[in-house]
Parts: structure tokens; sequence; C-alpha cells
């Protein structure tokens, strides 16, 4: 096979669903790492903010970008009130209560999303866009922005967690709780900010999954297992893992395609999965174990 | 309410004999544990103003609870804790630090992945406006930090590790600081200098209440000693008079 | 007539109630005594399903088979089966916190959804598998309704027995130890990771049973059958609410959930049929409010664990406080 073909076909798409799958795995590790269980409704939470967006486009007839600031807001708020009114109840419980419940909340959140949109796929604009050539290259405008997007996106993440007060807070909360409250950290805020930013990121990453392709109930649900692989790969509580976990994840899924039947695509994340933690349960980026 | 208020003014008039200086911290009949079980039975302790207080006692006496204790880490369930004059039993971690009193647990008492310059940061969370007074005070106490200040705590030895620990607890100017066990495991080389940082801070004006295992070092310049066992009081004295004791030498000091 | 009809109905329900008590106690070994997270309880279920099925099956172009194994060979194919997909799985995810399990399982029943789907010389495809030999099938349709309940009634009972002896026998008391206090247990040197292990199996192959039993009572089993989400979660609520860590909480548990599931179904089939998809999810975000209620108000459940047997509470408290000390 041509390199270039390799290049069009295989790893250009591979890098755009791992930017999707990217954005989604840091907000799971950030849950994973500050908040200290697995946050199963994470994908449908990504459902309801591509929906929430494409809400947003049919009411006001704005473009999709338009509509995705708003979803990210509306999924942080979505977060931090799912925190208030059910996991927060939870806390004094084992952590595994919580993951419980948040398997719940996926049930919920999708079918929140089919009481309201139905069970039909959904596109935000129609048409073909063709992909154009750069110096060889094929790739579409929307698949340019997907990838700046995430990279974007997560630079202002870090610049934030590196920089300021809050953000090293989280940072700390991650390392040593217990050493984080003696110091002061107020435990509620650190957790509010966490679900705010968890809520942008799902937004993110549905939306760009929606754009690229269509808007389905289940199309959250789907990158669930993708966007934990991508977490453990990376190393749980490590953005940087998070990012390169997930464009391997996206990069193995796409390129799959040359050795075994297109169906199990979907089953490589569950291989990384499993592989990861069997030799190295501590991820790339020497990530925490639960 | 009131009762408290009682406790208070009734451990504000306690006078040690003995001992001077207007008094930091005043334990008095603290009972308290984890979960239904009282491991404190009833402690009294006293430290004053810029006074090294070392409690030392056998494995499960409750030296560290007491510590935790004081700084709300576990259920009071009688007795007062007075700290420069209020009650602060029951009271939460975060406004035990408000209030002048810095902990330094015996383990897991740094950010590992965060630089040495950030846990001091961590260390001065509460405070508001520029911390570089205290940054360049901590700076000074431990210079071997200084030069190592963008090193992630995690890779540092045992001493420096705890050296950070201490640093990050002094960024609040506290009035009092507990060390619960700060030499356990360190080299004698490393303990000695964690020793005359204590003198040294204490010099400096600090009030601190120390966990100690290696206890004829600590008693040696401790200006108070008390021994607990099984979760009270068995002995009290300056160090000097609690080395010469002829029992805590036998059941505590190892002869 | 319309007494038949009833008794029909009710004769229907109680089968699948018991269906469903089976996957309910094999949930109950793995999260009620064990504490393991199994979010795919769908894929053993369609495990066990199609093993029996294709065991049992008569010969066709669609499918592998052609075996016709007694039914009861089918069964414990089933039940083999189920638990040699849990082994693996199993291996690699008890070593670390129920989450990851979470995650696995959910990977399992995806994986074995595709498979499903993917390799129709195995499974039939979308047609699945039809013509599954149903014991007491020659009776007329009351009688062998009947007939199937008993039968389904005596592995309930069998199974529950199975367990209950498993319980209180040392390997029962062992493994609440290990739920309750992995540390004591540890220091106890048991060896934690083999008992949960067999936990997890032991689980997984009584959820292959009741797969069976559902594919021999349909007479056939197709991927539609097989709702990963609503599956597994419905399992859930029935154990959580019933009380985890009481069998007989985990039967009683699936009688509700399943009575109020139906009930639901016959209200909002009196809607107005465009209403029809709206009302099919929200019974689903109900059944989702439930499970929250039931953490948040009564996480011990209808029936709780009995005490005594147990340290839980204990450990309960003491983690609370030690919580609130922080």
């Amino acid at each position: 096979m041509p390199f270039m073909e390799f290049v069009n076909f295989y790893l250009m798409p591979g890098i755009v669903l791992g930017s999707i799958y990217a954005l989604g795995a840091v907000g799971i590790t950030l849950v994973f790492g500050i908040l200290r269980f697995a946050h199963l409704a994470h994908g449908d939470l990504a459902t309801l903010g591509a929906f929430a967006a494409l809400g947003v486009v049919t009411i006001f007839g704005v473009s999709p970008w338009v509509a995705l600031p708003v979803a990210m807001i509306f999924c942080a708020f979505m977060a931090i009130g799912i925190d208030k009114v059910f996991y927060d109840y939870l806390s004094e419980r084992p952590k595994i209560i919580v993951v419980m419940s948040s398997l719940g909340i996926a049930l919920m959140l999708r079918a929140l999303v089919q009481v309201i949109w139905g069970v039909d796929t959904e596109t935000y604009t129609r048409g073909i866009v063709r992909p154009e050539n750069y110096w060889g290259i094929r790739i579409r405008d929307r698949e340019i922005y997907t990838i700046i997007a995430m990279f974007a996106i997560v630079g202002v993440l870090w610049v934030f967690l590196q920089k300021t007060k809050w953000g090293k807070a989280m940072r700390a909360m991650s390392d040593n709780p217990d050493l984080a409250l003696l110091s002061g950290v107020d435990n509620r805020k650190v957790t509010m900010l966490t679900w705010a930013i968890v809520g942008i990121l799902c937004a993110a990453s549905g939306f760009f999954l929606g754009i690229n392709t269509e808007l389905k109930p289940l199309m959250g649900w789907t990158m669930l297992l993708p966007m934990f692989a991508a977490t453990i790969l990376g190393g749980v509580g490590r953005v940087e893992g998070a990012v390169v976990g997930g464009l391997i994840v996206g990069i193995v899924e796409e390129t799959s395609v040359l050795l075994i039947p297109g169906e199990y695509k979907a089953a490589m994340a569950f291989a990384i999965l499993l592989l990861i933690l069997l030799v190295r349960p501590t991820g790339l980026l020497k990530g925490k174990v639960l | 309410m009131s009762q408290s208020v009682i406790e208070q003014s009734v451990a504000e008039n306690i006078e040690l004999p003995g001992y001077s200086g207007k008094p930091i911290l005043t334990m008095t009949g603290v009972r308290g544990g984890y979960g239904d079980a009282d491991i404190l039975q009833g402690v009294d302790m006293q430290v004053s103003e810029q006074e090294i207080v070392v409690i030392v006692g056998p494995n499960g006496a409750g030296k560290s609870t007491a510590m935790k204790a004081i700084f709300g880490l576990l259920k009071v369930r009688g007795g007062s804790i007075v700290v420069n004059g209020t009650n602060i039993a029951g009271w939460k971690p975060n406004r035990i630090v408000q209030h002048g009193v810095c902990y330094v647990p015996q383990v897991d008492n740094i950010f590992r992945e965060m630089t040495i310059h950030e846990n001091l940061e961590m260390g001065a969370f509460l405070r508001k406006g520029d911390i570089s007074d205290s940054l360049e005070r901590v700076y000074t106490l431990f210079p071997d930090l200084k030069e190592r200040r963008s090193t992630l705590a995690g890779n540092l030895s045992g001493g420096q590790r705890q050296m950070v620990a201490m640093g990050r607890a002094l960024m609040l100017n506290p009035s009092l600081l507990l060390l619960d066990e700060p030499t356990a495991g360190l080299s004698p080389k490393y303990m000695e200098q964690i020793f005359e940082i204590t003198r040294n801070l204490r010099d400096a004006g600090l009030s601190i209440l120390l966990v100690e295992q290696h206890a004829k070092q600590a008693l040696a310049f401790a200006d108070k000693g008390y021994v607990l066992a099984a979760g009270s009081n068995r002995h009290e004295g300056t160090g000097q008079e609690l080395l010469a004791d002829r029992e805590v030498a036998e059941m505590f000091l190892g002869g | 007539m319309e007494l038949i009809g009833l008794l029909n109905y009710a004769v229907f329900m109680a089968i699948f109630i018991g269906i469903y008590s089976l996957l309910a106690l094999g949930l109950n070994i793995q999260w009620g005594f064990s504490g393991l997270f199994n979010a795919g309880i769908a894929g053993f279920f369609a495990v066990g399903a199609y093993s029996s099925a294709i065991v049992t099956a008569p010969e066709s172009s669609v499918h592998l088979g052609g075996f016709q194994m007694p039914v009861v060979v089918g069964w414990i194919a089933a039940m083999i089966a189920a638990g040699l997909i849990a082994w693996p799985i199993g291996k690699v995810c008890l070593r670390f916190r129920s989450d990851y399990l979470a995650i696995a399982t959910i990977g399992v029943a995806e994986i074995i959804r595709l498979i499903v789907k993917s390799e129709g010389w195995l499974t039939g495809g979308a047609r699945g598998i039809n013509k599954v030999p149903r014991p007491f099938g020659d009776l007329s349709y009351l009688y062998s309704q009947l007939a199937y309940l008993a039968l389904v009634i005596a592995i309930v009972f069998a199974v529950y027995w199975a367990i209950e002896r498993q319980i209180s026998a040392p390997w029962g008391r062992m493994m609440r130890g290990i739920r309750d206090n992995e540390d004591a247990a540890t220091a106890m040197g048991k060896d934690i990771k083999a008992r949960r292990l067999e936990a997890f199996i032991f689980g997984a192959a009584i959820m292959g049973l009741g797969g069976a039993l559902f594919a021999h009572f349909n007479r056939s089993i197709t991927p539609e059958a097989i709702d990963p989400m609503i599956a597994t979660f419905l399992i859930w609520i029935m154990l959580i609410l019933g009380g985890s860590g009481n069998n007989r909480g985990a039967l009683l548990g699936v009688a509700v959930v399943w009575i109020i599931w139906s009930a639901s179904e016959f209200l909002t089939d009196q809607l107005p049929t465009e209403y029809a998809i709206q009302a099919k999810y929200m019974r689903v975000f109900v059944i989702g409010l439930l499970l929250q209620l039931v953490l948040r108000f009564r996480p011990e459940g209808i029936l709780p664990e009995p005490q005594g047997v147990s340290s839980r509470t204990e450990t309960k408290t003491f983690q609370k406080q030690e919580s609130a000390a922080k």
C-alpha cells in the first residue's frame, strides 16, 4: 500500500478519532484522579452535549461552531448538577457505590436524549463535505478543526492546572487528598470545578464526534470503552497521558481494519485495555492504580 | 456552648507548677478515637510559648492519636483543646489551620507529583496576597530546598522530603507546629539536622509539639516531655527529669 | 377465557421472574457477597443462551449446530462457556479495584454483542438461532408453560440452596471477610485473588444458566433479545432494591422490579402511539432514577443482609467516621 494512502485513509482518520477520544479521556482521568472513581456516565454526558449543540443549531439556526460553547456551558452545569443531586450524597460510602450510581446516570441521560430527540440519526449540517488536498494529505476542514480544538482545549487546561491557584489545588487533591485538606483546600470547590471542566470536555468530545460522523443516542456509550482504554493506557490522573492514550487508541482502531474484519474495530479498545492492565497497569506515563 | 466556655476558662487558669510562659496549647481530659472505641482515655498536656514539648511512649500509647485529636482528624468525645485562648475541639482541620496550628503527618506528608516550590505554595493555600516573605523564610531554613525548588518532591530523599513537609507546614506562619515522628526512617545525619531545625524554630519563637520514637535524643533538647501509655498521661516533666527517671528509662528508653 | 388468559400471563411472568432470579443470584455472588462489580451481565447471559442453543439445536444452514445434545448438556455447556469467559477477565482485573472490573465487563458485553452480530456461521447473525428445543414443548400450551415454570422454579431453588450452602461454609465467611476488609483478610494469609476469581466465575456460570433457560423458553435466541444496557441494569436494580448480600432479598427484588417494569409497560401501552417512543424511554429514565433513590435512601435494600454473619456495618461506620474526621 502506498504510504500516502495509509496516511489518508488510516492515519488521519485515526488522529481525528483519537482527538475525540482524547477529549473524553482527559475528563475521565480528572474524575478518576481527583474524585477517585470510574465515571461510567461520561460517554452519555458527551451524547447529551452533542445533542444540546444540535438543539441550539435547530432552534436558533446558528452554525454548529456557535452552538459548541453553549453546549459546553450547558454540560458544565449538568455535570455539577448531577454531582450535587446524586453523587454528592454517596461521598461517604465506598467509591464503587458512586460508580454504580454513575451507571444509572448513564442510562438516565441517554433516556433523556431519546425522549427529547427520539431515536433517529441526526446531523448538524446536511450535504457531503469533500476533503481538501494539502500537499497530498486529504483532510476535511472540520477534521483539522477537531485536531486543533483538542490541542487548544487541553492546552488551556494544562496551563490552568500548572499555573493557577485552583489548578494547583486540583492537582494537589489528585496527588494527596488528605494533605490537600490539611492545607485548607476546600474539597467541595475542587469537586465543583472538576465537574465543570469535565462537562466542558464531554460536550467537546460529543460535539466533535457528531460533526465528524452523526448524532445517535448511543454515540457516547460506544465511546466509553475507548475513552477508558485511553485513560488507563496513558496513566490514570495524567492529562498528557490521556491525550497520548486517546490518539493511540484512535489510530489503532482505524488501522486495525488492515488486519482484522472491520466489525471488530470496536474490540481494539478492549484489547488495549486488557493488555495495559496485564503488562503495565500504571499506564505509559506512570499514573495511579486504584 | 456554656460548657465549653467553662472548660475554656478552667483550662486557661491551670498553672502547672514549674513552667512559665504563656500557654499556647492546653489539652484537658481529652478522650476520643476512631470508630466507637476511645483510644485517648483522658490526656492532659500543655505547650507554652517558645517551647518544644515531646510526647514519648510505647507503640499504641496514643501519641499520634493525641496529635490527630488536636488537629481535628478524629472524634473528640470529651475534654477541651484550647489553643490561643479558644477551644478548638471539634473544629475542622481547615479552620484549625487558620487558627495558627499546622500539622506535619508522619507519612504521605508531601505532594509527590508537585515541585518543591508548588508544595510550599500549597502550604500557603489559605493565604491571600504575597507569600514571598514566607517562601524566603522557609528557603533560609532549608537551603537545600531552594537549590532544588523545581524538583518533583517525590524524587527527593527521605530527609529532604521531611524538610519539604515541614516547610509546607511553616508557610502559614503558625504559632504551634505539630510534628508526628519527623525523623522516622531517616539517617542519623538527617535526624540531627531535623532536630537542629526544630530547635532553631523554637528559638525563632515557635511552639512545637513533637511525637518521637528517638525518645532519648528528643528529650535531651526538649523543654518538656509527656510519657503516654494506654491512652493517658503516665509521666511528665522537663526533658532532663524524664531522662533521669529510672522508671521512664526502663519502660520506654530501652534502659 | 379471560381467566385462562390471565393465568397464561401470570405463568409467563413467573417464568421470566425465575430466569431473572438466576441472573440476580449470580450477581449476588459477585457483588453481594464478594463486592465484584459486573456491568456486563448481558454478555454472560448471551454466552449462556447461545452456547446452550448451539449445543442442542438441530442442524441448520445458517449457524453452527446439529449436535442435538440433550437440553441438560446444553445447560452445562452454557455454565462452562460463561465461566470460561469470566476466567481471563477476572484473572486480569481482580487485582485492581472493582472500577476496572466494571469497565472490563462493559467491554466483554460489547465484544460478545459484536461476535453475536458478526459471526453468522456461529450464531446465525441477525436471524439468530431458532428451533431451540424446549423441555415439555410437546405438551399443550398451558401445560407446557406450567411444566417449564416448574422446571425453572426447581432450578432456582437448587441454585439458591447451593449458594446458601456455599455462603455459610468457610468459603462464604472468607468471601465476606475479603469484601469487608481486604487488608485484614490479606493479613490473615488468605488467597484473596483465587477466592474472588472463584466467586466471579461461579456467578458468571449462573448467569450463563439463566441465559440458557431463556433461550429454551423462547425456543430461539436473537441479538435483539439482548439489550446489553437495559438487561444488565434491570438486574442491578433488582439486587440493590431487594437487598444485596441476601439471596431472599435478591429474589424479592426481582419480583418487585419485574412487576413494576411490566406494569409500566402496560401503562405506556395505553398511551397514543405518537408518544410510544417517549414513553418507552421515560420508563428507562424512571428505572435509572429508582436506582438513585434506593442508593440514597435505602442502600441496604428491602431485605438487608442479616446482621451477625457480617462485619460490614461495623466497617461502614468506621469508614464514615474516618471520612467525617477528614
